[in-house]
């Protein structure tokens, strides 16, 4: 056997050791979410399902507050999403495109938002939040997540929107277009790819957020599915099949959200530190 | 040599590419530009232009800064004035007791143990997810078929909500599961092992559970920063007769400090950050083996409520962070280069 060979086989194995550790448990967890509960807590697991069912699923839709905690989480994160958005691109606009000075400065205290701790935060966010009366809204938690995904979408958005040359612009300034509508017409058509990373990123990052939402919302017709989720494994004695189907159903958006845009989600994620 | 050309002669192709499309949307977006003002306000441009632009530009950067201004600087400013009273619930009335909480706490026993498990914490997380995010992202940058794939699902942890990564945990780690079950039929262990009963197994499990959400992160970002050194200087290495191991000392961690200069300042404060994960997996104990600091804020606030307290902590550990970021970033940013 030759070195090359050799070479290709560890690689090989390489490759499916890594995808084994981060794929597997989620094969295990959305295949056994389908199986009958006594062959959930068998002694001897079985890789592929021996038993077909739907029953957990309609527990959790039928028997749980699931559904309404599914909506709420809808809200928050669609609400987050679209602010993320509009103020990320306006910003990450005025950052890269208009030479102005200070915007080194600017972009440094952006990123220290980014990576600020938010749990320093926790305490005193809860008490202006309950100042404004919004404890347990659902709009305290849209305006959290904005703070904690905005800096970094400002971040993404600089591998996209520093490689669009400015003579694209130069061009529709002659024409009399505005700033404004430069961005609008020019660099966000360019940048889909970017933006809609961006959309994606504050998407899943607010579906995902825990710990705000435990604290500010107090009533279960208010919860967010990863406090309703997490109220379930408390509440009912282990009932592994409802808390599979409860889990394989709160990362099926994530998953969807981020096929459409992997790539280019990834590219965005490490070109900040890249560049 | 014929692989250089290639490649170049790609890329140009690339940008005749996508210059037709930007062309393309250029005209479309002139189209429109027209319609939606017919006046170019030239006159007005030349003598007010410059200080309008910036005038502008500020303007577009304003909501985001102003956002950001009363969603974390102000309620940091908050945060001190909260720690010097005596606030137990939120919405009662304190009284301004000075430096009485700090005093507390910097006697407390408690909250050095914390202290000193966020420490751990860190560095425990920053360990595993190092050497992992290394070997990932080496192997990611091999050619293989499936690459693509493998380069972007890897990711997949990091991303799927934290319930979820609880959830998948606790049952691969309960003591019917998979991992007990694997354990029991190589005979490494007798009897189910319960990982999140003794406080040092806990511990562990909880760190070692982090680190799989996040080293995926990590693997890409290093990846991005190793396909990013250009492969001539391998090529060149590789002819004067380095060995593999030669070239990564030599050629790519050098070139990799950058990143990995961003990855440990930014990774720090991410990981010290890390509540729900151990919350949800451990609810800090057992007998407070996994209270980190964020637990012990949380925990301090909204079960035993003691708001102020509960400030001082995060203003104390805000401290903390912030001499940790200066001394990195004094003695560990890359060096520039001359002229440079």
């Amino acid at each position: 056997m030759n070195a090359s060979m050799r070479n290709r086989i560890l690689l090989t194995l390489g490759v499916f050791f890594l995808l084994f550790i981060v794929i597997a448990p989620f094969y295990y967890v959305v295949t056994s979410s389908f199986k009958a509960p006594q062959e959930i807590i068998a002694r001897t697991p079985t890789l592929i399902p021996q038993s077909f069912t739907l029953q957990h699923y309609e527990k959790l839709f039928r028997a749980s507050n699931f559904p309404t905690y599914l909506i709420n989480s809808l809200i928050v994160a669609s609400g987050a999403m679209l602010l993320c958005v509009l103020l990320s691109t306006l910003a990450a606009y005025g950052l890269y495109r208009m030479r102005l000075p200070g915007s080194q400065f600017l972009f440094r205290i952006i990123l220290i938002t980014y990576a600020f701790p938010g749990v320093l935060l926790l305490i005193p966010l809860y008490g202006m939040l309950s100042q404004l009366g919004l404890i347990d809204r659902l709009l305290a938690l849209i305006i959290i997540n904005v703070t904690f995904t905005a800096p970094f979408a400002v971040w993404m958005l600089r591998a996209f929107f520093t490689t669009i040359p400015l003579e694209l612009e130069e061009a529709a300034a002659l024409d009399g277009a505005n700033r404004l509508q430069a961005l609008t017409y020019i660099m966000l058509p360019l940048s889909a790819p970017g933006v809609a990373s961006v959309a994606i990123f504050a998407f899943i990052t607010s579906w995902t957020e825990y710990m705000f939402a435990s604290v500010l919302i107090l009533s279960d017709a208010n919860r967010t599915v990863p406090v309703g989720l997490a109220g379930i494994i408390g509440q009912y004695q282990v009932d592994w099949g409802l808390l599979l189907a409860g889990a394989t159903v709160t990362m099926l958006p994530v998953l969807i959200l981020f096929s459409l845009v992997g790539r280019s989600f990834v590219e965005g994620l490490t070109a900040g530190a890249v560049k | 040599m014929s692989l250089i050309f290639e490649r170049f002669e790609c890329s140009k192709m690339f940008q005749r590419c996508s210059l037709l499309k930007k062309n393309y949307i250029m005209n479309h977006a002139m189209n429109h530009a027209v319609h939606l003002t017919p006046r170019p306000p030239m006159f007005k441009r030349r003598f007010f232009g410059l200080r309008r632009n910036m005038l502008a530009g500020y303007l577009f950067i304003a909501p985001l800064l102003l956002w950001l201004a009363a969603t974390i600087l102000y309620p940091l400013l908050s945060a001190i004035a909260l720690s010097l009273q005596d606030v137990r619930i939120i919405g009662t009335p304190g009284k301004f007791i000075g430096l009485d909480n700090y005093a507390r706490l910097l006697s407390s026993e408690s909250f050095w143990q914390s202290f000193g498990r966020s420490i751990a914490w860190v560095v425990g997380n920053a360990v595993v997810q190092t050497l992992a995010a290394f070997v990932a992202a080496l192997i990611l940058n091999q050619r293989f078929r499936g690459q693509q794939f493998a380069r972007i699902w890897i990711i997949l942890s990091w991303i799927v909500p934290t319930v979820v990564v609880v959830i998948i945990w606790r049952w691969l780690l309960s003591s019917s599961g998979v991992v007990n079950f694997l354990l029991m039929s190589l005979h490494l262990t007798n009897e189910p092992i319960g990982f999140f009963g003794a406080p040092t197994s806990a511990a562990a499990s909880v760190i070692l559970i982090n680190a799989w959400r996040w080293f995926p992160f990590m693997a890409v970002t290093v990846l991005a920063g190793l396909q990013s050194i250009p492969q001539e200087l391998y090529e060149a290495a590789a002819v004067d007769g380095a060995t593999a191991i030669q070239r990564f000392w030599r050629i790519t961690l050098p070139l990799l400090q950058p990143v990995l200069f961003v990855l440990g300042l930014v990774g720090t404060l991410l990981s010290f950050n890390v509540f729900d994960i151990i919350w949800l997996l451990t609810g800090g104990g057992p007998s407070n083996a996994t209270t980190t600091l964020p637990v012990l804020i949380y925990d301090t606030a909204f079960t035993k409520y003691r708001l102020s307290q509960a400030a001082a902590i995060s203003v104390l550990s805000g401290l903390a962070l912030f001499i940790f970021a200066l001394l990195f970033i004094r003695f560990m940013a890359p060096k520039q280069e001359e002229g440079s």
